[in-house]
């Protein structure tokens, strides 16, 4: 066929009518000039017109022929089908819009929950080539570990298979910006950090190679959203200075907005605002504080596994730097992203999804019931044109092409759906997915929800298809009205039996998950008192250069917070509860080497009554206890075991351990310290499954910080404490902000990120799914009570009562409902390997998970059976008699 | 249904001459409307006798090539009608058609010759 030929093929398509028009013209013109030539040859009209007619030869085969030939046939079937399916949903507006809506909650669903998957999992990381972004660890024989100064210097030197290797610690920095101190959020980073992450700046330049040593000029760069926020998006903010802790800095780069920007430990609206360089001093390399978190970035075509041999090797040439007691430590480096995306996120997203696509399936079960429903009320139609002699391939297309529209009209309102929903749902996220992840409806999405618009239009058509083209012409016409056989209703059942099986396993996970959810929740924080309000409060060394004037600080603030009406009590501290806290090694005069680590923390005497920490034994800290005086200690109850159980310390109160003392300089010295009592347990961790940790206080006025944490107990709502409290704050140092202002309730809802969005996600999906399975039940009782109309005008004319008639009605359904629920326990119990991680402290063969989900989806199974049935009985016999 | 297939000629009209009967009738005649082409391939042929209709699929065919045009017109019937004429590039299509033709006749010919 030319090529002609076959553009004239498709422009014919569009012209389909006008072409069919014209040759029925052409042909209606060639029988009447046939018909005039024969009656001019002396025919008599009706002779004539049949001679016509017969030289003329059959006009319908000549018109398929040329249909056939003058386009693309099956292209012009379609979009007759499509046409005609349109018109049939038109027809049955109420059919369309439910057929449709859950469709549209099904594919909806999928695609918001497969845009975070696909953001999260199944996208590269944001990074050109990031599949060589490495992150290093120490590895200790309890965990990972950050790595020291000495060992990162020492260890990039003699690395080969790096192209860059970069550490960075997390800094804060209060800013005076248009007068009014802003607490700052940024790292300090290598030199080279940005070439870790291969991103180059938007405007100026990144950090020069000697700008991370000591004595170089103070030069920062700021992320492209704090240069929006902070300074107005000031065109010539390369030559602003910004003063960090009271030190200019000159702005000499902007990074351009993306995954950079996001904090990466609590992104919730929170980002980095700047980068300024490491810079190693003698005394971090002297040290051995473990606190810097190195990146690299590989040689293009270097292996995890080289990677790490490298690294092995640059470990075992340094092995003479290693502390003696740290010899059976290692190094590890890790891909990037199995850093950011760990086995509980992967393994929640991946239950999410799954969840997610249930209930499509159940949606397409619903739907496909509906089809076949309604089919059984137009098997007059599709018999009829199967007798007018359409093949069953074309009945099948036409069929499959109408749920086809169905499918995609679904797919639209889907996509709609899955918009609004992440519009609503993405602010809540960000704690729970790591801060790579941009979560948006992109192509990938779109061509996602376009397949599984096409899969279930397979789905869901497929069945009432096949069933309604194989009907028997013959036996359909002959039926007459009523319609459905015994075989549309027993597959609807099967259909509508699997649907409760599937909800019922969603029901269950979703069940466990609440249940290990409380438990969670009430997980013993340690925090007892009820209006806690904790905030940063961070000074800068240039204003309180002596820990005397830190410490004087510590005091003028507690005086000034406690004076607050409504305040009972106000406390300075290293950390807050559940936000983590560093680690330090304990050891005792009399063991030796032998080391316990332990949670370090530097509180002071208001700390434990703010918090509501009881002092079990002993004493606590007083102002006494402060620089110059003699070292103390507080042991929480989990460290008193520790202790028991590692140096035998049966009565710890009195005994002293060894422990460093951390100068105002950062330096640290081992010193003695008095273990003058015991604490009621605090949770310093986030993670609320893990066990509690062995935790050593010491005064925060033996060891004065510049970066604090104040606490407040009132007896007001705390929200409206905060007011005060940063007044009394100003009245103390008006160049000091008060930053990360939290509740402790808030700080707990935080700790539970990751744990609560699977369980309301697997809740939402599971009651959406028994809300479908009623529907289904509701669809399958109420058509068979339609068919059964009949019947029951009998029995209820011969006296039956209308509740012996609806205990028979239900009676039928129940069998459908608990082999649902069997079936639908047995897949329970069948992916108790999937759930049983993402528990805590709940066997994920939970037999009240169990049960409960069984009486739920019973309860609603049974509901929606009577609702229709009991309508049925309601019905006077003699209508239901004569509606045959 | 028919049981008569009408949609080939009666007379055995050798496959695709069709279109070349079609192509030389409006060389000859000029534009002409369906039933008269028709009528004159009936006319020229005597003894072939053709199912009328089955000359549109061929008309819309030759259409679709580019190598004869259509002009609505007005019938002796005073209906609105389709009047088809040979366009330049169906006068050279007839001419390599015809070439074609005689040749494969000529061959058809050598052989049964050569039988005989």
């Amino acid at each position: 066929m030319t090529i002609k030929r076959r553009l004239a093929r498709l422009f014919a398509l569009v012209r389909a009518n006008r072409l069919e028009r014209e040759l029925g013209d052409e042909v209606r013109a060639h029988l009447e000039l046939a018909e005039h030539d024969a009656i001019a040859r002396g025919l008599d009209p009706a002779e004539a017109r049949r001679d016509a007619l017969r030289q003329f030869g059959g006009i319908e085969q000549m018109k398929e022929m040329h249909r056939d030939d003058r386009s693309v046939r099956w292209i012009e079937n379609l979009i007759k089908d499509v046409r005609y399916g349109l018109a049939s949903l038109r027809r049955e507006p109420v059919f369309a819009i439910i057929a449709i809506a859950v469709l549209a909650l099904g594919i909806g669903a999928n695609t918001a929950v497969f845009s975070i998957v696909d953001a999260v999992l199944l996208k590269p990381l944001p990074f050109p080539n990031p599949e060589r972004i490495v992150r290093m660890w120490e590895s200790t024989p309890t965990g990972v570990n950050s790595t020291t100064a000495l060992n990162f210097v020492e260890l990039r030197r003699r690395l080969h298979t790096f192209d860059a290797f970069s550490a960075e610690v997390d800094v804060n920095a209060t800013a005076e910006i248009g007068g009014e101190p802003v607490r700052l959020q940024g790292r300090r980073v290598s030199a080279n950090h940005f070439d870790v992450f291969g991103v180059a700046p938007m405007l100026g330049r990144t950090f020069a190679r000697e700008e991370d040593q000591p004595g170089a000029a103070n030069v920062l760069i700021i992320s492209h959203a704090a240069w929006q926020q902070r300074f107005g998006g000031d065109p010539r903010i390369l030559e602003r200075d910004v003063r960090l802790d009271g030190i200019p800095f000159r702005i000499i780069g902007v990074m351009p907005p993306g995954a950079l920007d996001r904090d990466r430990r609590r992104p919730r609206m929170a980002f980095v605002s700047f980068w300024k360089p490491l810079a190693l001093t003698t005394e971090q390399l002297e040290a051995g504080s473990h606190f810097l978190n190195p990146v690299g970035r590989l040689k293009p075509g270097v292996s995890i596994a080289d990677a790490q041999l490298d690294m092995l090797a640059a470990r075992a040439a340094i092995a003479d730097l290693i502390p003696q007691w740290k010899k059976d430590w290692s190094v590890t480096v890790e891909p990037f992203d199995a850093v950011l995306i760990d086995g509980t996120l992967r393994r929640s997203l991946y239950v999410a999804l799954g969840a997610v696509v249930l209930v499509l399936l159940i949606a397409c079960a619903n739907l496909a019931n509906l089809l076949l429903a309604r089919g059984a009320a137009r098997q007059k139609e599709i018999a009829l044109r199967s007798a007018l002699g359409a093949s069953r391939g074309r009945l099948i297309a036409q069929l499959l092409t109408e749920s086809l529209v169905l499918g995609l009209l679904g797919g639209l309102a889907g996509v709609a759906l899955a918009a609004a929903l992440m519009r609503a749902a993405i602010p809540l996220l960000p704690v729970a997915i790591p801060f790579t992840a941009t979560i948006a409806l992109d192509a990938r999405v779109l061509v996602f929800a376009t397949l599984v618009a096409l899969v279930v239009s397979g789905l869901v058509g497929l069945l009432p298809a096949l069933r309604l083209s194989s009907a028997s012409a013959a036996a359909a016409l002959n039926h007459g009205s009523r319609g459905s056989s015994g075989r549309h209703d027993r597959i609807r059942r099967v259909i509508v039996g699997a649907e409760v099986a599937v909800s019922l396993v969603l029901i269950c996970g979703s069940v466990l998950l609440f249940k290990s959810l409380m438990r969670l929740q009430q997980v013993d924080t340690g925090v007892r008192a009820p209006n806690v309000v904790t905030a940063s409060v961070d000074i800068g060394r240039d204003k309180y250069p002596t820990a005397d004037d830190a410490i004087a600080f510590y005091a003028r603030l507690i005086e000034r917070v406690e004076a607050i009406p409504g305040v009972e009590s106000a406390s300075v501290a290293g950390d807050v509860p559940l936000e983590g806290t560093g680690g330090e090694n304990l050891r005792t005069p009399a063991t030796g080497d032998t080391r316990l680590l332990v949670r370090f923390k530097r509180a002071d005497p208001g700390y434990f009554r703010t918090i509501g920490l009881d002092i079990v034994k002993g004493r606590g800290f007083t102002r006494a206890d402060r620089v110059g005086s003699a070292y103390v200690t507080l042991i929480n109850e989990a460290l008193a075991k520790d202790l028991n159980a590692t140096f035998g310390m049966t009565d710890p109160v009195g005994q002293v351990v060894d422990l460093p003392a951390i100068g105002f300089n950062s330096s640290t010295v081992r010193q003695p310290m008095q273990i003058i009592g015991i604490v009621r347990n605090e949770r310093v961790q986030s993670d609320l499954r893990a066990d509690v940790l062995g935790i050593a206080y010491v005064p925060i006025a033996q060891a004065p910080m510049l970066w604090t944490k104040l606490a407040v107990r009132t007896q007001l709502d705390t929200a409206a404490i905060v007011p005060s409290v940063r007044a009394a704050l100003r009245e103390v140092d008006d160049r000091v902000a008060l930053a990360d202002v939290r509740t402790v309730e808030q700080l707990r809802e935080l700790s539970l990120s990751g744990m609560k969005e699977p369980a309301w996600l697997i809740g939402i999906f599971a009651a959406l799914s028994a809300l479908l399975a009623a529907l289904g039940l509701y669809g399958v009782v109420s058509h068979s009570v339609s068919q059964q109309q009949r019947e029951i005008g009998i029995r209820m004319a011969l006296g039956a009562r209308s509740g012996e008639v609806l205990s028979m009605i239900v009676r039928s359904v129940l069998t459908t409902i608990a082999a649902g629920l069997v079936i639908g326990l047995g897949g329970a119990v069948a992916l108790t390997r999937v759930t049983q991680s993402l528990l805590f402290e709940v066997s994920a063969l939970d037999p009240f998970a169990f049960a409960a989900a069984a009486i739920v989806m019973s309860l609603v199974g049974v509901t929606a059976a009577i609702i229709p049935a009991a309508r049925a009985t309601r019905v006077d016999p003699t209508t239901a008699l004569r509606s045959e | 249904m028919s049981n008569i297939d009408m949609s080939k000629p009666k007379a055995d009209l050798p496959y695709g001459t069709l279109d070349l009967l079609v192509l030389k009738t409006l060389d000859t005649m000029g534009a002409l409307h369906g039933y008269s082409i028709a009528r004159r391939i009936e006319q020229m042929s005597g003894t072939l006798r053709l199912s009328q209709g089955s000359i549109y699929p061929a008309l819309m065919r030759l259409e679709q090539q580019g190598w004869i045009a259509t002009k609505w017109g007005v019938s002796e019937t005073n209906r609105k009608v389709k009047f088809y004429s040979l366009t330049r590039a169906g006068a050279k299509q007839l001419h390599v058609e015809v070439a074609n033709w005689e040749q494969s006749a000529a061959l058809v010919a050598r052989i049964l010759d050569a039988k005989a």
